[in-house]
């Protein structure tokens, strides 16, 4: 566990010491947010649009900003970085358990990720989005999305163990646009076309956005909740444990 | 003397994009204990990957390996503890400071935060990189960082050292403050196994060598010993330099070695 901690406090300080890296993941969130409300939000007026429960429809987009935000996945192309200079076969020669080199830069990706999702949200609150079920939904809000950053980390770091290429890498991160515009990202899953509604219902990404925005338009709804909280734990399990046999195989 | 190391018919065979490749056929080496052991052999030889299976980054297709008494296949932890390591190229992560880099490095070997801050402040020293040691390591020179990578190797005081061409690319007063730097660390005690490219450096350094070629060994002993067959083979009238025990040992001219093997004067 010490081992774990200690690489992870490596990986906030590598965070930190590149804001060139970590600011992108803060404002390209936002600006997506501050243009898709701009493009849509007259279509769907607060008062005459049952989905957004009285709220703005920039608070029906905010866990769209706040996915993506979870979304960039640069654990692993620190990862790469570290296999190519060579330091991934420094920590790899010491006596570290394999797992605390996937973990220790997973927790990082998880603590940045509370921190730029919890950001996101205090800058969002003066612009009449609020968090309706409150201080506990607040928290199991950046709770979900730190999660998820976890899940596509732990995707991308796979892909970099495979390839070991910053290139490969960078593309795979790109899996990302499908799974979150084959979502119901600008309006609920009954109101999308046939094939859009059939393709959401597929896409593992609906169920954790659903539960996200649960949690900011309404009261604490348990079962949507935990569906989304049920995805990223299952999709957690197979993506960490992938990550896991991969570098353990590393050769 | 106790062994070091000791391995038997290492074999690594893996499938590269253009098929089969055996990159080491057969190796076997001892080294013994409080020896500098020299790994000679032009590019593409097999001296990485044989360093690379003998501290365990790299499975062993067939054939044993002991380090420091270890099996490095059956119990790849253990060695790990017992042995440090410095590859080609400097492995660092250079967004971090020297002394965050060699802290970070103790507390994997299990030290307390305040004996991981002692140990780096007295490896730094040995170094003699305690006045650049809070500066981000991106910014130090070649022959600090590879100073640096040295001093993250021995942490833990490792029995045997694995060094991956030390001194590949530093400029002759770099080279020349790593040989000190190595021969402090032996006559501390420690094993220390290295590549080279650089027979002159081999020929400095070493108490004895290996020569490898094309995944075999193609000669063993101490400088003066290999010298010496070489003149006796060859009927020579003068003693032979070991470039000359090289080129004989792997069938190559000057001109085909060009560019693979260099005899540098530090």
């Amino acid at each position: 566990m010490t081992k774990v901690l200690v690489l992870t406090q490596r990986s906030v300080r590598e965070a930190l010491r590149t804001p060139e890296a970590l600011l992108p993941t803060l404002f390209i969130p936002l600006f997506f947010l501050v243009v898709n409300v701009g493009q849509a939000a007259r279509i769907f007026p607060s008062g005459s649009t049952p989905f957004l429960a009285g709220q703005n429809y920039a608070a029906f987009q905010l866990p769209s900003s706040l996915l993506l935000a979870a979304s960039f996945g640069s654990a692993a192309l620190y990862l790469v970085e570290d296999i190519e200079g060579g330091y991934f076969d420094k920590l790899r020669a010491a006596p570290v358990p394999r797992t605390a080199i996937i973990f220790g830069r997973l927790g990082a990706e998880a603590l940045k990720t509370t921190a730029i999702a919890s950001t996101m949200v205090l800058i969002a609150l003066p612009f009449g989005i609020t968090i309706a079920s409150g201080f506990l939904g607040f928290a199991l809000l950046i709770l979900l999305t730190a999660s998820w950053a976890v899940v596509f980390s732990g995707f991308m770091q796979l892909i970099a163990l495979k390839t070991r290429s910053a290139a490969a890498t960078n593309s795979a991160g790109l899996i990302f646009f499908p799974l979150l515009f084959l979502t119901p990202s600008f309006v609920p899953r009954p109101l999308l076309t046939k094939p859009m509604e059939i393709a959401a219902t597929y896409n593992p990404v609906t169920y954790i956005m659903e539960a996200m925005r649960s949690i900011v338009l309404q009261d604490l709804d348990w079962p949507v909740i935990a569906r989304g909280y049920g995805v990223v734990a299952i999709l957690g399990v197979v993506m960490v444990s992938l990550s896991v046999r991969s570098i353990r195989r590393y050769d | 003397m106790a062994l070091a190391i000791e391995a038997e018919q290492l074999v690594k065979r893996y499938t590269g994009r253009g098929g089969d490749v055996e990159a080491v056929r057969g190796v076997d080496l001892r080294v013994e204990e409080g020896e500098v052991f020299g790994f000679l052999g032009p590019n593409g030889a097999g001296k990485s990957t044989t360093v690379r299976m003998l501290t365990t980054l790299m499975t062993i297709t067939s054939g044993s390996a002991r380090v420091a008494g270890v099996d490095v296949t059956a119990d790849p932890d253990t060695a790990r503890q017992r042995i440090g390591v410095a590859l080609q190229e400097a492995g660092l992560d250079v967004r971090q400071t020297g002394r965050e880099l060699v802290m970070l490095q103790a507390r994997l070997f299990d030290m307390s935060r305040e004996q991981a801050a002692a140990r780096a402040e007295e490896l730094l020293e040995l170094v003699d990189l305690v006045e650049s040691a809070d500066r981000r390591i991106k910014g130090y020179s070649g022959g600090m960082k590879r100073r640096l990578d040295l001093a993250s190797a021995l942490v833990h005081e490792p029995d045997v050292l694995f060094l991956d061409e030390p001194t590949t690319g530093l400029d002759p007063a770099s080279r020349l403050t790593v040989w000190d730097e190595l021969q402090r660390i032996n006559e501390r005690g420690t094993t220390i196994f290295l590549t080279t490219q650089y027979l002159e450096e081999a020929d400095q350094l070493c108490d004895r060598l290996a020569i490898i070629d094309g995944g075999v060994l193609v000669g063993e002993g101490t400088p003066a010993e290999l010298k010496a067959g070489l003149r006796q083979r060859h009927g020579l009238t003068y003693e032979p330099t070991l470039d000359e025990v090289f080129l004989a040992a792997t069938g190559r001219t000057r001109e085909r070695v060009a560019g693979e093997v260099q005899e540098v004067q530090a």
